[in-house]
Formats: structure tokens, sequence, C-alpha cells
């Protein structure tokens, strides 16, 4: 059995839900009411009324993913919910934990889900203080509460203030100084209206991430932009092709100036799968031999060695991905566990786990679900 | 900034959760596999059924929680 009981997973990708009182308890007095505060709506007759957040007078209707907890997965759509309708695993850090322990995962680093998951939701903001208070209250109740709960096993991710470049470099520096591991950031800017990859805009970022040895985790969906081919498609098309996300964001750093201009900055790209890597790197090196010399992109560094120096990706059940993990190259694979997503192997997922890896050798499989992860983010024994 | 509507945002339009009655039901898989291979079990394999039998106990705690309201 090559994953063996003393190994440890360390997911690079979980979620969690904010509990209700994450900004009430920490922003200032003048700001309680207009910071994210749950409210209850009306959800029709026998029913218990919804939990949504209201932030500024707008309401966000749901307080978990597209949470639909009661439903079965075929009802799943836009609905809000309640907190008693979810398993607490999802909002409670010592739940979270013995969830953990059932499904034998040791560790978990958790992205946001009301302020989406680079914290995008604070580009609504219409006064800015106020919502540069959201983003360093949710890094300060992940840092001093929820990750507090378990150090070690709860990995600290943070958000950022992408209105304000020279905010968001401080608010790496204060959090990282805080214990951070990880920064959470759009996987491309743009459709949030913000610069691309392509201009220096985000250079302070880069650097502050850079001199911090803080990883940029590229989750996909975060740039807000689901792979769509017509309004009438099933959804089954958007979800088959979410990896294109992380495919975009790939491609678009590759052949951008910010890993040249950072030669220590570290991607990950989180719950894009991983099988799709080396289709995409032959496809670049490719373009890159053919058509660099009439374009602005740098002439001397191929694609795949720019990737294999910064980007690192994950998977759940990516079976070729595994196959493939030499073209990859093993040391840039971790593994995510995505609770408390529905997709997630709980509370098999080390029973899965040890089934997808079950013909890789020993060192491997310890590099890919514990060692990488624990070299990329700067995690102790 | 961009204003589109709620609706239109998608970050987080991948995936749903894991729901009460989804994790219940899962544990009850989960624990009625762990009672078969308890019961596959030899006289040989205390270290083993020691391990399953914790493992066991964890999952139908986790259950009733989960079944109570």
């Amino acid at each position: 059995m090559p994953l063996q009981p003393w190994m440890k997973l360390l997911s690079t990708d979980d979620h969690l839900i904010e509990p209700p009182r994450l900004w009430t308890d920490r922003l200032p007095a003048k700001y309680r009411d207009a910071g994210p505060r749950i409210v209850e709506q009306a959800r029709g007759e026998g029913q218990a009324p919804a939990e949504v957040w209201n932030y500024e007078g707008r309401i966000y209707p749901y307080i978990g993913l597209n949470a639909v907890a009661g439903k079965s997965p075929e009802e799943f759509g836009l609905e809000p919910t309640r907190y008693d309708e979810m398993i607490p695993g999802c909002y409670d850090p010592k739940a979270r934990l013995r969830d953990m322990d059932l499904d034998g995962v040791w560790g978990a680093l958790c992205f946001p889900s009301f302020p989406r998951f680079a914290g995008t939701i604070f580009l609504d903001g219409q006064d800015r203080r106020l919502a540069l208070l959201c983003v360093q209250a949710w890094n300060d109740f992940v840092m001093d509460e929820w990750c507090a709960t378990a150090p070690g096993r709860l990995i600290p991710l943070v958000i950022l203030p992408l209105w304000d470049v020279d905010a968001c470099a401080a608010e790496i520096r204060r959090t990282a100084a805080k214990g951070a591991k990880a920064i959470s950031f759009p996987e491309n800017p743009v459709p949030l209206g913000l610069p691309s990859f392509h201009t220096d805009h985000w250079d302070p970022v880069f650097t502050a991430a850079e001199e911090t040895d803080m990883p940029l985790c590229l989750h996909f969906g975060t740039s807000g932009a689901a792979p769509k081919t017509a309004p009438e498609a099933p959804f089954a098309v958007t979800i088959t092709l979410f990896a294109t996300n992380s495919m975009y964001a790939a491609a678009d750093l590759l052949f951008s100036p910010v890993l040249h201009n950072h030669p220590r900055l570290k991607i990950g790209l989180s719950e894009g799968g991983i099988g799709w890597i080396p289709y995409l790197l032959e496809r670049a090196d490719g373009t890159w031999e053919r058509h660099r010399f009439y374009q602005n992109v740098n002439q001397t560094v191929r694609p795949s060695d720019l990737f294999h120096k910064h980007f690192h990706g994950c998977f759940i059940d990516d079976r070729f991905g595994v196959e493939v993990r030499h073209h990859i190259g093993v040391d840039k694979i971790t593994w995510e566990c995505d609770y408390p997503h529905s997709d997630s192997y709980w509370p098999k997922s080390r029973a899965y786990a040890a089934e997808v890896l079950a013909d890789v050798p020993d060192d491997e499989v310890h590099k890919i679900v514990e060692l990488n992860t624990r070299r990329l983010y700067n995690l102790d024994a | 900034m961009s204003r589109r509507p709620e609706s239109e945002r998608s970050d987080w339009t991948d995936l749903d959760l894991l729901t009460r009655d989804e994790a219940y039901g899962r544990l009850q898989e989960e624990i009625g596999l762990t009672v078969r291979r308890l019961a596959e079990l030899g006289a040989g394999d205390e270290a083993e059924r020691e391990l399953l039998d914790t493992r066991l106990r964890a999952l139908r705690e986790a259950a009733e929680d989960l079944n109570v309201r």
C-alpha cells in the first residue's frame, strides 16, 4: 500500500463557511450595521426563514456557496439556506477537525465562501475603508480563531483588498508576520474590472509574495467568469470545462512578464486538476517556438521551464494526471480534499487517495500528499 | 470595477455543499462498511480490530450528531 499510515494528508483546497458573527465581532461599532451580517429572509409558508448576508444593504442570498443543504444533489441551485441546515464542520473549526480525523486528513488550507474564493466580494464595497476592514477581519478570523484551533493542521490562507495594490502588499506583509502561509488571488483579474497580468500593476503584490515566500493560490472560478458555451447549455458543460479556467490562468501567466520579473513567485492552481498540464505545456512550448519572434513575449525562456519553476497544481481524483505525473513533475503535485463540497470523498478521502495512488511508489506518494505542500507552503513537519 | 449583478458572478457556482442528509448517508455507508470489515477479521488481527473499533465509534458519534438538530 503506497499511502502509508504515517503519511499525513495535507489538502491544498478546502473551504470554510464564515460564521455569522465574523464581521460584527471584529468591525468597529460604526461599521457593524453596514458590514456583512446575517439577516433572516422569509422563504415561504412552513419553512424557517433563510439566513442571508447583508453587506451595505445589499442582500447576498447564500451563506455558503450555492448551499443546498437538505436537498438531493439533483436539486441543487442558488438557494438561500440556514446554518442549522449545514454540517457543523463548515463553520466550526472544532467540528472541522473531527471531520478531518474521520476522513484521515491531517491538514487543510481553506478558501472563503461569502467573500468568494479570492475575496472579490469586497470589490463591491461602496465604502473602501469598510471594505479594507472587512478583508482584514476575515484574515484575522482565519489566523486568530479558525487556524488557531489547530496550528499546523488548519493552514492560514488570506485574501487581499484588490482595489488598492499598495494595500494588498501591506496586507500580505501584515498577515505574513502573523503566520499566514498562502494568498488567494484571482485566476484572472480582468473580468473583475482589474488590470491584467500583462501590466505592471500587480508588481507590488508579487514582490510582497516573493518576500514573504507565500504562494498565490489561483482557485478556478475566481475570475468570476465560468466556462459557458450557450445560455441554454446544461450546467454539465460548465462543470466539465472548469479546469480550462486554470489552463487560461497558466497560459496567461506563462506569456506575461510576471514570472520573468518575479523569479521567486510561487503559483498554485487550486482545484483545477492536473491531467491537462502536459498538453498545455507542449502546446505553449510549440507556440513559443514558432510565434515568439513577432510578439511581445520573453524570447529566452521556454514556457514549460517557467511552469516547472513556478507552478504547482492539485487534484482530488485525477487518475490520468497521476498516470502522467512525471510529465507534470512529481514535485509540483499536491493533493486536495475539497471538503465540505459534495465532490469531496469525505469521510473516506484517505481510502480514496490510497486507491488513486495505488500504483505510485511510496516516496512519490509521500511527496504528493504531504511533502510538496510542506515545502511550497512552508509548513513545519 | 465590475458592477454586474450577483447572479452573473460565478466563482462558487461550481460546487454545492455536502448536505446534512448526504453527510449522514455517507456516514451510514461507512459504518456499514466498517462493520463488515470487522466481521471479516480473524483472531490474529487485534491491532486492526482496535483501529476499526475506534473508527466505528467515531463514525457512529458523528452520525448521531448529524441526525439530531
